[in-house]
């Protein structure tokens, strides 16, 4: 743990076609950080997160995860490393109560083990007892034998969160976690995701600035598939390419 | 000279094929929907091949009648009964096919009985064309001419009408369809109704050269897949080259070792699932 | 097709009590046979389909090459009933393996299509190896050795009711083994793989190893199958690797519920009683079973065990007065 930095891209590049969608991006997130990736539409955010999951194979450079390689790694390979992911549109395991949905994201963690066949759920309390404990953090424990499709929109996107939880990441990557809740439900979500940053390390991708300016310790922000500046969010507040990047999409 | 009368048999084949899996790809490409009865409606059109002959004694009748008939019938089957299940996922779409399928095949039982029949090949086209010293029946020749136009027809209607460019951007996105103010349903069941009616058609075609019996429709059914398999669900070029290319593979067999013909496609299905996984004309 | 019962984990017991009740009600053993040996097909089928969301149309490959295996190395390698049997498990695994294997490179339409085709392929080896198989006339003369461990008799099956027996117990066996399959860590992971591919594999699941050994698992079950059904009737057809038998057993699953066990038993049952009952007065029966499947779709898609259960449920409503359905949840029985 010498090195400061969890993740790291070394001159990540992905095109489609003629496209570049991202372009010899550098990143570092350091330990037990909150780092948000802001930018206008387009500007990339969304293939660098296909990239760093693993959904996408990039074009060119390298990806290290706690100074090991990863860059070709296949997405479900990247949990039992150490990486989590939720998901922009929520995707939970709808038919299934909250505490199976848990308990599923828990099991994952160890992969292929969970191909045993002839022993019983039961057997193996640790997975539960992990998402218990992450239903409790949540505060979904009331919710626990409800089907997730039946859940709120809010507390589905509390529990998209969760999932990553349960694989006990070293680094959680959180693609725009208040996407479509409503403002009453955005409070929740933040004191959850500032509180998961004292833990865990976090990668956020997101559109809301309020929340962005307000938990973040770093702060990238991307343009048309670069990297425009980094800094503390209140560098980031003052910077006028910032300005200039968002009022271009404006215009 | 064999292999040329083997080829020959094999492009007729391969366009009987190539009729089938267009109809199973056109419906697919549009509804989003597969038609496991595909292979009976084949089967009701050579039985209607055979019952037309009889009564009328006229092969061209059944022809021009037989195909329209089919069609009509997927139709009703489209209003009554398909129309209410697209928004539900493809294993239920699977599952009320093969329940058609089953009805149909039965039905003709009670209609035909359980044995096969054979369709005598049509006055005017019965003997063979003899060139230099190569004789070849007449009613194949006409059937590699016909199902060429037929395809042409098609083709033309896909790429050149009002209907066709609705169908293929429906294949993109049905939603936009009906914002052009298309009645979406009547272009659906239309669709599937000429999807079917192609079956027919092919299975009225080859009645006179293999004779019909009930239980041909899953055969047919089988064959349609690995077509579409090879040349890629949804693509009209695919199930042309995929059709003829399973017909000569099996026409060309027949004669080197015939027990291992229709192995020899499906061998020839599992490497291009291996090679390339969306068929060789496939979208991913 | 959502899994859910309102038996809890007792569903052995009342498996075993059925058993116990089969061969008295039915006309003949021989029936009641019949029904279990495609009850256990059946049920490897449900494994896939109801809880793997795999509808599989190549069924018949692993329930006819059990048959034809197991018959093969007791004719021509003099093997007794078990290792006959253990050789059919065998095969259907390994040959279910390389089946699903393939044919899940594609999702959806398309990994239907290749089970379909795939049964073809099988049907035309059988068809084309009839020196082994009998080609269009079946393998004649299949044994039913009796029951022997280490060279020591345990039990004659040539009689019907003794016959009964021995397969009636290996479908306890059976059904136990995929009850605790799908309540191990395996089975809940592929509800999960079928509720959400992409999510599962987002928490660390290699989704197609979990479809591997689903096939693999139904596989062996199927042709286990297969394989007692060629003992019963001393015979094996060439219609147990033909497409209709994969369609067959779908069908029957299909129509007792899909996610329910104890529906496959009454898929299977239901099955074989009509088919008997009118193949005197009306051999044109598979009409009625595709109706039935066209209206399961349409009204009743837990199939005939789903809809015996919301009866069940309303009827303890009722005594009990009202209860949410979403009250007591329990998600160990609520796939069995």
């Amino acid at each position: 743990m010498t090195d400061p930095c969890i993740l790291k891209t070394e001159n990540l590049s992905l095109s489609y076609g003629g496209f570049t969608a991202v372009d010899k991006v550098n990143l570092q997130v350091k330990h037990k950080t909150v780092h948000s990736v802001i930018g206008p539409n387009g500007a990339g955010k969304t293939s660098l997160f296909h990239c760093l999951t693993g959904g996408r194979r990039p074009t060119g450079g390298r990806i290290l995860f706690k100074d090991e390689e990863i860059t070709n790694k296949s997405a479900h390979a990247r949990v039992g490393s150490g990486m989590a992911r939720s998901f922009q549109i929520t995707s939970l395991f709808q038919n299934l109560t909250v505490r199976e949905n848990l308990r599923l994201a828990s099991q994952g963690r160890d992969g292929n083990r969970a191909l045993v066949f002839w022993r019983s759920v039961s057997a193996r309390g640790e997975h539960q007892a992990l998402a218990d404990q992450v239903m409790e953090r949540l505060g979904l424990t009331h919710k626990a034998g409800v089907a997730a499709g039946d859940l709120s929109h809010g507390q589905q996107r509390i529990l998209e969160v969760g999932m990553a939880l349960c694989g006990k990441p070293a680094l959680l990557l959180l693609d725009e976690p208040t996407a479509g809740m409503g403002v009453n439900d955005i409070p929740m979500m933040t004191e959850l995701i500032a509180e998961l940053g004292k833990d865990y390390s976090v990668l956020l991708i997101e559109h809301n600035m309020g929340i962005v300016m307000s938990i973040s310790d770093t702060i990238t922000v991307m343009s048309r598939g670069n990297v425009l500046i980094e800094g503390k969010p209140a560098e980031i507040r003052a910077d006028m390419r910032v300005r200039e990047a968002y009022l271009g999409e404006v215009a | 000279m064999l292999y040329l009368f083997q080829v020959l048999n094999g492009l007729g084949l391969g366009m009987i094929y190539f009729l089938i899996s267009a109809g199973l790809t056109i419906i697919f490409g549009l509804l989003n929907f597969v038609n496991f009865a595909h292979g009976a409606f084949f089967m009701l059109g050579g039985y209607l091949c055979w019952s037309l002959t009889e009564l009328t004694g006229n092969f061209w009748l059944s022809l021009l009648i037989g195909p329209p008939a089919v069609a009509c019938l997927a139709w009703v089957a489209e209003a009554a009964l398909i129309r209410r299940i697209y928004r539900l996922p493809h294993t239920f779409h699977i599952l009320v096919t093969v329940g058609i399928a089953l009805i149909l095949q039965e039905t003709t039982i009670m209609i035909w009985g359980p044995t096969g029949k054979n369709i005598p090949v049509p006055a005017g086209l019965q003997g063979v064309v003899t060139l230099w010293n190569f004789a070849y029946p007449t009613y194949r020749l006409f059937l590699i001419a016909f199902t060429s136009l037929i395809g042409l027809a098609l083709w033309y209607l896909l790429e050149q009408t009002r209907f066709g460019g609705l169908v293929r951007a429906g294949s993109e996105s049905a939603e936009m369809v009906s914002l052009l103010g298309t009645n979406i349903h009547r272009l659906f069941a239309r669709t599937f109704a000429l999807g079917v009616g192609l079956a027919g058609l092919a299975g009225v075609l080859s009645a006179p050269i293999r004779g019909v019996h009930p239980f041909m429709g899953p055969e047919v059914l089988g064959i349609a897949f690995v077509v579409v398999v090879i040349g890629g669900m949804g693509s009209f070029t695919g199930a042309l080259l995929g059709g003829l290319l399973v017909g000569l593979v099996q026409s060309l067999m027949s004669t080197i070792w015939p027990e291992g013909a229709n192995l020899m496609i499906y061998g020839a299905m599992a490497a291009v699932i291996l090679l390339r996984p969306y068929g060789l004309f496939g979208r991913a | 097709m959502v899994p859910r019962s309102g038996l809890p984990g007792g569903s052995a017991a009342v498996v075993a009590v059925i058993l116990v009740l089969m061969p008295l009600v039915l006309p003949s053993s021989t029936m009641a046979t019949e029904i279990l040996i495609f009850a256990m097909a059946s049920l490897a089928c449900n494994l896939l389909l109801g809880y793997g969301g795999l509808l599989s149309f190549g069924q018949g490959i692993f329930f006819g090459s059990g048959a034809y295996l197991s018959s093969l190395v007791m004719m021509h390698a003099g093997a007794g009933l078990i290792s006959a049997l253990l050789t059919a498990i065998a095969s259907g695994a390994v040959l279910a393996t390389l089946v699903g294997a393939l044919a899940i490179r594609r999702t959806g339409i398309y990994f239907v299509m290749m089970t379909l085709a795939f049964n073809q392929t099988a049907y035309f080896i059988a068809y084309t190896l009839s020196d082994w198989t009998g080609g269009d006339n079946g393998l004649l003369d299949v044994p039913r050795p009796p029951l022997a461990l280490f060279g020591a008799t345990l039990a004659d099956l040539s009689g019907a009711t003794a016959y009964y027996v021995f397969v009636a117990v290996l479908f306890l066996l059976v059904f136990i083994a995929t009850v605790t399959v799908i309540s191990s860590p395996f089975g809940s992971t592929l509800i999960g793989v079928r509720e959400n591919e992409a999510r599962a594999c987002a928490v660390g699941y290699d989704a197609r190893n979990f479809k591997i050994v689903a096939f693999a698992l139904s596989g062996a079950v199927t042709a286990l199958a297969g394989a007692l059904y060629a003992m019963l009737l001393n015979f094996a057809p060439l219609e147990n690797i033909q497409l209709s038998m994969s369609e067959n057993i779908v069908v029957m699953t299909v129509i007792g519920g899909t996610g329910s066990l104890l529906g496959s038993l009454l898929g299977a049952g239901s099955w074989v009683i009509i088919s008997d009952i009118l193949a005197e007065v009306w051999p044109r029966w598979l009409i009625l079973m595709g109706g039935a499947l066209i209206l399961i779709v349409l009204f009743l898609r837990g199939g005939l065990w789903g809809g015996v259960e919301s009866l069940m449920q309303r009827f303890s409503h009722q005594n009990k007065g009202h209860q949410g359905p979403d009250d007591a949840p329990d998600e160990k029985d609520e796939s069995v």
